[in-house]
């Protein structure tokens, strides 16, 4: 037996208020989200000596507003599927030894800059979006529209299923104070939505707001002497299908994720049954249902029927997205869904706590699939 | 004909041969010299054997469409008195995938896998786009 790596842990998170924010920058809603994340794991910023940054524009205006002189800098794009990246290299960098304490940083100003995605500016799909304008074809949101379509046409996966992920999460956004949009709707009134790209209404579609977002992660050993009940990376894995990604892919991702969802499970004795929450990226809602069906909570083809009777709901077997997630917290890239996964396992959830959460799977499908089941024990071997 | 309101291609040296072929009623598909493989866009490099050798091979087009999406919200002007209009994403039999639109008779729900036919939609005197017609010939 090679001898295990060491583990890593989170010990301090950091989440601005969300919504619009035009007094701040992407480097002033980063350097917020990090304070508070330093201020709760009882550390100064001179303990940062890894820096990890998303969306936040350069690495070292970032870095100089802060005074922070790190051992290990690394800057990547603000992509969603970064958030699991970021955290998944935070943990290698750690356990390379090539830093102590790094801090995984994550700042949008998207909502105040007047981001859009769709139309001209838009570069979805491996930047080569404006070949289809011609057609009328951009937006992210049109992609998953696409792939969600068919679905529906292979697997006869119907809209009144797909609604129960939205209202799930709006409903676990009525709970959460620092959620954007808090009133809950029922079936009537998620049918009664605009369409923005049908099948896909406006309720499928996730919040573009300014908000920052950190997390401080160290080794296991130096976590247990610092003030917050660490949270262990259980295990992680990552894979990628950019052949042919400027298109839906035929699988809904199913073969990508099935093989991270593998290595994540190959690293654990947990297994699917003991995760006690769920994180689920949740770009439009159809990424939920793939992503269910893909990390095999249930087959292909069957997370329309799974998600019915409200599974997904706090008070059901598989509570997920606990925050509201991205179509009713905040679009914050993946990044607020993982420390909720850290704050669920803490037990500072408050409502929408769920009980003796001890176990959760953070899973993330686009063309880079990630996956990281967060604990609160340590693994003893 | 300047009041065609709605997106152009950008048309580079690289994909200027697509484009004239659209003009004369051919769809032109870079392909690789060495493996055969159709690409688009046209790109350096094969993707499949990763080949400089490249040449611009004429296709029938026959196609099938893959999933389609209604737009509601219109993203440019141009497209403002469209709403809601579809886009679908078909697969060429020569093995490429595109974005487009279908043309003429077009129901509401077209099953997924219906064959398809080009349709060289002249939109202006210098830019064709190619768009698609279910093809009844070929259920």
């Amino acid at each position: 037996m090679p001898t295990p790596l060491p583990q890593a842990a989170v010990v301090g998170v950091g989440t601005t208020r969300y919504g619009v924010l035009s007094a701040y920058d992407a480097y002033d809603l980063g350097q917020w989200a990090l304070k508070q994340a330093l201020d709760e794991a009882g550390l100064a910023p001179a303990d940062i000596d890894g820096l990890i940054l998303s969306r936040v524009p350069d690495y070292q205006r970032f870095a100089e507003l802060g005074r922070l002189d790190p051992h290990y800098t690394l800057t990547t794009p603000g992509h969603g599927r970064f958030a699991g990246i970021c955290i998944q290299t935070a943990v290698a960098v750690l356990q390379a030894g090539l830093a102590r304490t790094v801090a995984v940083v994550y700042g949008n100003n998207g909502r105040s800059a007047g981001d859009r995605y769709g139309g001209d500016t838009d570069s979805y799909g491996s930047g080569g979006a404006g070949m289809w304008f011609p057609y009328g074809m951009t937006s992210p949101g049109a992609f998953h529209a696409l792939m969600f379509q068919r679905h529906q046409a292979r697997y006869g996966t119907r809209v009144e299923q797909l609604a129960h992920i939205p209202m799930a999460f709006r409903y676990h956004a009525s709970l959460n104070p620092a959620a954007v949009m808090r009133q809950t709707f029922d079936l009537d009134g998620y049918l009664a939505a605009r369409y923005i790209c049908e099948p896909l209404r406006l309720l499928d579609y996730c919040l573009i707001n300014d908000g920052g977002v950190a997390l401080i992660l160290t080794l296991a050993d130096r976590a247990a002497d610092l003030p917050q009940k660490p949270v262990y990376i259980d295990a992680m894995a990552q894979r990628a299908q950019f052949s042919d990604s400027s298109f839906p892919p035929d699988d809904f991702w199913h073969g990508a994720m099935a093989s991270a969802a593998q290595a994540t499970f190959a690293q654990t004795d947990l297994r699917r049954e003991d995760m006690d929450a769920l994180m689920v990226y949740d770009n439009f809602s159809p990424t939920v249902l793939f992503s269910l069906e893909g990390f095999g909570y249930c087959q292909a083809g069957e997370g329309g029927a799974f998600i019915e009777g409200g599974r997904l709901r706090l008070d059901g077997d598989l509570p997920t997205n606990t925050s509201g997630g991205h179509l009713s917290e905040s679009y914050m890239q993946g990044w607020a869904l993982n420390v909720e996964a850290v704050r669920q396992i803490r037990g500072q959830c408050e409502q929408r706590q769920v009980a003796g959460a001890q176990h959760v799977h953070y899973m993330a499908a686009a063309p880079v699939i990630t996956s990281l089941i967060y604990s609160g024990q340590r693994r003893t071997s | 004909m300047n009041d065609y309101a709605k997106p152009l291609p950008q048309i580079d040296p690289r994909q200027a041969p697509f484009w004239q072929g659209l003009r004369e009623r051919q769809i032109l598909l870079p392909t690789c010299s060495d493996c055969a493989k159709a690409r688009f866009p046209a790109t350096r490099f094969c993707g499949h054997c990763w080949s400089e050798a490249m040449q611009w091979v004429p296709v029938a087009g026959g196609a099938t469409l893959q999933a389609y999406a209604t737009f509601h919200k219109a993203y440019w002007a141009g497209f403002a008195a469209d709403v809601p209009y579809q886009v679908i994403q078909v697969r060429l039999d020569a093995g490429v995938s595109l974005f487009s639109n279908g043309v003429g008779p077009w129901p509401p729900q077209v099953p997924l896998g219906a064959r398809l036919k080009p349709y060289f939609d002249d939109v202006t005197p210098s830019v064709t786009l190619l768009k698609f017609s279910l093809d009844e010939a070929q259920p």
